[in-house]
């Protein structure tokens, strides 16, 4: 039996935005499932900000269509389900928390018992109860960085954009943020971030979209993106205890391969299994009379992924 | 060390051009405009004219050869001149009281002698001065005139002194008695103030008025630059993100700047009356009519500030020239009578010379509420008109 499939939280096809002669969006389509969570990645210039602003109502694009829950964006009715979270600080900072989540609760629509069951929901999920009549111009990066945060959900939304959610906090703030997200991600709402952490977007997406010059160059879940950008073979990296004589021959005569650089104490070369092909390459490099000093071995990650998509060029 | 400090500051200056602006443009454009509205530059040659009405009540040869005079006093100029042989004295003064004229110049007999009463708006502390001086001269120069023609002397001013003249001839003509030109010229021109009487302490009222208006601009700016602030952090984005429109957040912010207004000018004058004797209870409804209208329009104008420029350093620079500059030419600063015609209705371009009218009327002439209806409908649609200024610049924060 077939099931119709269900209407994607959010869906852009061919979204294009022109600033003049520069094309920030060229053709942009992809789809963010709903309870999904996706990294939105690109170098500088890539369009990303461009993107968000057009998802969040703050840009109008040249051409394409966003539907939030099968519906245009520009329905008053598609935009209550939809939570901003700019990269800036951008609270009242003379305001105390309390009295910031109440006012963007109120401009997200929120009236009585419902404003009051969603502050108290919004203090316990930030860890701020305790600070709630504190000003938060009195607050650490952090806990700044968690009220932002928190106004942006405070109508809880189905989809939420977060530009640069984690940028300038320190590990253990990051960290707190990525739970209170795991946390609203349980709950069934959809997450677009945008981010330059990498390491972030990997361990805490299901999916990654990636964005050069306007484009979308890769879509998928990592695997997917290693597998079909750098493939899955991993590098070894060999320490020796002095420097190479001559390069290192490796493989069957008809298809053998030069590892090493003469005068180098470092070999490096790529291996497709791990558990076979590396007890024979130590077993080479020992028998051709090299002490192994030390062995680095590395899977191919999103940063080689990105690289390898967006290339080496700095973009600005 | 120190050398390093003083470089980086100086680089620092040089690659911020509002700064530059402000530490070297400001003064010198606002310097000029000063030098221009007070020194000449603006209005020359047309040095300020005082309202005056005349009324006659002695009909004699004399007060119609002084009245004559008078109309060829070029400091002077008449208002409802047409009607003025038909002007009562009470008419004249209502004249004054609604601010129509400055002053009138009534000619009566006062124990048989000619003398003239000058019903004086005393808020114009420089007519007074400038009339009684101009009156005197010309009530001697026409008896003298009329001892002449008595005497049969084709050309009096040849004499060169004609006090003299009408001295030497008063004990040969039973007229010029009747008329008491042998009383001093003091005693004839008497000022009769028929606007501060009674008044505890009017005229501070007047510079209470003129400081709100400057402040309710500035504060009005300050509130614009809230809207700059949350542009740069980009709070305004998240706003704009939510259910609120544009029109919601400039409506919320007009209304806001305007009651912080009311409450500023209302302290103010709460001041003014605990301290300083103005009467602010007894004009509370026409107080609260040009405060609020005032404080609209400053908060209208304050958000197109806001709106036209890009950084809070642009609205600075550009709101301290205007509203120093508006300030100066619509009474803020400096009594407009002092100023030239030309400048005078130059001034009628700005809120404060608007709103100093209407609270003139309030507190100084207390006349009835409908006589605001002028300043009340200026300043409303100057409020609205330049609301709507701001909400079609903010068109580009929306969606750009």
């Amino acid at each position: 039996m077939n099931y119709p499939r269900p209407t994607p939280a959010l869906a852009i096809h061919d979204l294009r935005k022109s600033y003049g002669d520069l094309h920030a969006l060229r053709g942009v389509t992809f789809c963010l499932e709903r309870g999904e969570r996706l990294a939105f990645l690109g170098p500088n210039g890539a369009g990303k900000t461009t993107l968000i602003r057009c998802l969040a109502g703050l840009t109008r694009a040249d051409h394409g269509e966003i539907h939030l829950g099968g519906k245009p964006l520009k329905s008053v009715e598609a935009r209550k389900h939809l939570g901003f979270v700019p990269q800036e600080i951008a609270l009242y900072r003379d305001l105390t928390t309390r009295q910031n989540m109440v006012a963007f609760g109120r401009f997200y629509g929120l009236r009585r018992s419902e404003l009051r069951n969603r502050l108290d929901w919004a203090l316990q999920w930030t860890g701020l109860g305790e600070r709630a009549d504190d000003l938060v111009g009195t607050f650490s990066g952090g806990m700044q960085r968690r009220v932002n945060l928190a106004c942006g959900v405070m109508h809880a939304p189905q989809i939420l954009l977060l530009d640069e959610p984690t940028v300038g906090v320190d590990p253990q703030s990051r960290q707190r943020i990525f739970t209170m997200l795991d946390e609203l991600s349980e709950s069934g709402t959809s997450i677009l971030l945008t981010t330059h952490h990498l390491d972030e977007a990997e361990e805490r997406s299901d999916r990654i979209v990636i964005l050069d010059q306007g484009q979308v160059v890769a879509d998928g879940s990592i695997e997917a993106l290693v597998k079909q950008s750098v493939g899955t073979q991993r590098w070894v990296r060999l320490r020796i205890d002095r420097p190479l004589t001559a390069p290192l021959r490796v493989g069957a005569a008809a298809d053998a391969a030069l590892i090493g650089t003469t005068g180098e104490d470092r070999i490096s070369t790529r291996i497709d299994d791990v558990s076979t092909h590396l007890p024979g390459l130590i077993e080479l490099v020992r028998r051709r009379g090299y002490g192994i000093v030390d062995v680095q071995v590395e899977a191919p990650s999103l940063h080689h992924v990105f690289l390898h998509l967006t290339g080496y060029e700095l973009r600005d | 060390m120190i050398l390093t400090v003083m470089q980086i500051s100086c680089r620092r200056l040089l690659h911020n051009r509002v700064e530059l602006l402000l530490t070297f443009i400001v003064p010198i454009a606002f310097f000029s405009i000063f030098a221009v509205i007070f020194g000449g530059g603006l209005g020359r040659g047309t040095t300020p004219k005082i309202k005056v009405v005349t009324v006659d009540e002695v009909d004699s040869v004399v007060s119609r050869l002084i009245m004559s005079a008078l109309k060829k006093q070029e400091s002077l100029r008449f208002v409802r001149e047409e009607e003025s042989s038909q002007l009562s004295r009470s008419e004249a003064q209502e004249l004054v009281r609604n601010g129509t004229a400055t002053m009138a110049i009534v000619l009566c007999k006062e124990a048989d002698q000619l003398a003239a009463q000058l019903l004086a708006d005393a808020s114009d502390q420089v007519a007074s001065q400038v009339v009684s001086a101009v009156v005197n001269r010309s009530i001697m120069l026409s008896e003298a005139e009329y001892q002449v023609s008595q005497l049969g002397v084709s050309d009096a001013s040849e004499s060169g002194d004609q006090q003299n003249i009408a001295a030497t001839n008063v004990g040969n003509d039973p007229d010029a008695e009747m008329l008491g030109i042998e009383e001093s010229l003091s005693r004839k021109v008497e000022i009769v103030d028929v606007m501060g009487e009674g008044k505890a302490n009017p005229v501070v009222s007047m510079y209470a008025s003129g400081i709100a208006v400057m402040f309710l601009l500035f504060g009005a700016t300050g509130g614009g630059g809230a809207l700059l602030e949350e542009r740069e952090n980009q709070t305004l984005d998240r706003l704009l993100s939510t259910q609120m429109s544009m029109d919601q957040l400039l409506l919320g912010k007009w209304f806001y700047m305007t009651a912080v207004g009311v409450l500023q000018v209302g302290v103010m004058f709460l001041w003014a009356q605990l301290v300083f004797n103005v009467d602010l209870v007894g004009h509370l409804d026409g107080f609260l009519m040009m405060t609020v209208v005032t404080a609209l329009a400053a908060s209208g104008f304050g958000l197109f500030l806001a709106t036209l420029c890009k950084t809070r350093g642009q609205l600075n620079g550009l709101s301290v020239i205007l509203i120093l500059t508006m300030s100066a030419l619509g009474g803020s600063m400096v009594p407009r009578y002092l100023m030239s015609d030309q400048l005078q209705q130059y001034g009628l371009w700005t809120f404060n010379a608007w709103a100093l009218d209407g609270y003139t009327k309030v507190f100084w002439r207390e006349l009835p509420v409908d006589a605001l209806a002028p300043q009340l409908a200026v300043l409303l649609f100057s409020g609205v008109a330049f609301l709507l200024a701001a909400r079609t610049l903010a068109v580009r924060w929306e969606s750009d």
